[in-house]
């Protein structure tokens, strides 16, 4: 575990120097030269195309944090599985090609682009018209995903993907090619209204709902959803909770709609565990039906949520308490995992907070790369089977305290339902988009035609909506 | 996980230790994991100490509690 102390950022520092990377136009999607600067308290991540100027965006807003996170481990490992050449270069190839540098962690199979909301901020831009992929193209999809090798999470997703009766069998079929953790990504809609089909998911092998979770009030959801929502996620929780399944509440945090309900979430979180496991924030990008170049104002980077955490725990909870994602590359996440006491105060978990003073923490082993197996194969990611395991191990509901007689192992697992997870990834659009984080990225998206593309690439999104991966025909009408 | 420092312990049935032919016993140990300890009732030597940790144990309520401990 590494947990960070950081000191105040030094007045001038190398890390503080431009650094160059490469990124995309946000009008053509050509790769273009970029640099990430420091503006003020910010880390900008600039560009020029030749045909179409230049381009800037904060990815970072906070050079102590930053610094903190620039220490962590770069994890690397070779694909499993390299299913496109390197021809034109990143984010270009992607299928995956043989200069990724990352595994699959978590792969989202996308069922259907139909979906029962039409919400403003829609990364698919699906809605009512759109398809299901068939059952047969799905086995052909879990069939890419087994001839990849090694173990993933499996992340059901659409358009809304509880839209489909046959939902339960496609858990089944997953779970029948030996896949170990499936969760389906949700509006909830169906999930509050429809007890016998959630029962269905579970049985077939559900292990945790995504659940789309932006706020408190029905304000919100009705700016970024487009319906009240409230009453209906409250009922979808209690529901999960009833079937056995663990939950995560998904905010996407856009300035000036719900960014004021950091604290709040976290609240209603607290209130509904043990059924709710965790809260993973995700800073709006613009991709899919949020398109357009968004004014400065309009973005959040990850450390003004973890500092939004910190503020509304009182106290309790600093920010060195969450660290850098250690299996992705650092600046994509952020992550922690606390207590809850009888009064619903967060603490960090015994033995867990690094001491005062900026006492070293244990580093995080890191693989430098994949390397061979003896059989000439590629060996799987100790990094990213570490991050599936601490994710299944949280996001799972844990067992009701036993009858009987407990040894430490029990109350270790009982314990569990006190652990609440915070952690929030960063995903990035055309305009924020950094190649060196792409090819770190371990969130996949498994495609036609024997692909898997990062979820980033797959979504990227031009000024006028074309896609580099994402076809016309999955998107909704 | 580790576990360490058996002590004392009533019989289990048909285990025996390979290394000192004598039957083992279940004994209270400490098994610790990232600075973590938790006390546990397990098959153990009275002779030498080893302890038994059966497969389902290993890679059941063993491996959960790994889970639950460990970090992303």
């Amino acid at each position: 575990m590494t947990l960070i102390d950081f000191p105040a950022p030094p007045a001038s520092a190398d890390a503080l120097a431009p650094s160059a990377t490469e990124s995309v136009c946000p009008v053509c999607l050509a790769t273009v030269p970029a640099e990430r600067c420091v503006e003020g308290d910010a880390i900008v991540l600039v560009k020029t195309c030749p045909d179409h100027g230049s381009f800037s965006a904060p990815v970072w807003r906070g050079l102590a944090s930053h610094r903190a996170w620039s220490a962590a481990s770069v994890a690397a490992a070779r694909p499993r599985a390299v299913a496109t050449p390197v021809e034109r270069g990143c984010p270009h190839d992607c299928g995956l090609c043989a200069d990724h540098r990352q595994q699959s962690c978590c792969v989202l199979l996308e069922v259907t682009s139909r979906c029962d909301l039409a919400c403003p901020v829609c990364y698919a831009a699906v809605g009512q018209g759109g398809r299901d992929l068939s059952l047969a193209e799905i086995d052909a999809r879990l069939d890419t995903l087994v001839a990849a090798g090694g173990q993933v999470h499996v992340q059901l997703s659409g358009g809304e993907p509880t839209i489909r009766d046959d939902l339960p069998e496609i858990v089944r079929r997953i779970r029948a090619r030996g896949f170990d953790f499936v969760q389906i990504n949700s509006n909830g809609v169906r999930l509050a209204c429809d007890p016998d089909y959630l029962r269905d998911l579970v049985a077939a092998g559900l292990d945790c709902v995504f659940l789309q979770f932006d706020g408190v009030d029905d304000g919100v959801h009705r700016a970024l959803r487009g319906a009240r929502l409230m009453r209906l996620k409250a009922r979808a929780i209690a529901a999960c909770g009833e079937a056995g399944v663990g939950v995560v509440l998904v905010p996407t945090v856009v300035p000036g709609v719900n960014d004021g309900q950091i604290g709040a979430i976290v609240d209603f979180a607290i209130a509904h565990m043990p059924t709710v496991r965790a809260v993973h924030f995700q800073p709006v990008a613009h991709f899919g039906r949020c398109r357009g170049e968004p004014a400065t104002a309009a973005r959040i980077t990850l450390p003004e949520i973890v500092e939004a955490l910190v503020a509304h725990a009182g106290g309790a909870l600093r920010f060195e308490d969450f660290r850098a994602g250690s299996a992705e590359n650092p600046f994509c996440s952020f992550s922690g995992r606390f207590r809850v006491d009888d009064a619903g105060r967060l603490a960090p978990r015994p033995g867990m907070r690094a001491a005062c003073c900026g006492t070293p923490a244990p580093a995080v082993t890191t693989s430098c790369c994949g390397g061979a197996a003896d059989d000439g194969s590629v060996r799987a990611s100790p990094d990213v089977a570490r991050a599936r395991r601490a994710v299944a191990g949280q996001w799972t509901l844990p067992p009701a305290a036993a009858e009987g007689p407990r040894d430490g192992f029990d109350a270790v697992l009982v314990d569990r339902a006190r652990t609440l997870g915070l952690s929030g990834m960063a995903f990035q659009d055309a305009w924020t988009l950094d190649l060196e984080r792409l090819r770190s990225c371990h969130v996949h998206v498994v495609a036609d035609g024997g692909r898997l593309i990062p979820f980033c690439a797959y979504n990227l999104t031009a000024t006028d909506g074309r896609s580099l991966y994402r076809s016309p025909a999955e998107a909704g009408a | 996980m580790t576990p360490t420092a058996p002590e004392g312990g009533a019989e289990t049935a048909g285990l025996i230790c390979a290394a000192c032919d004598r039957p083992l016993v279940v004994g209270r140990v400490r098994a610790s994991y990232l600075g973590q300890s938790f006390p546990v009732d397990l098959p153990r030597c009275p002779g030498c100490g080893f302890v038994y940790v059966s497969e389902d144990l290993a890679g059941g309520k063993m491996l959960a509690v790994e889970q639950a401990l460990e970090d992303k």
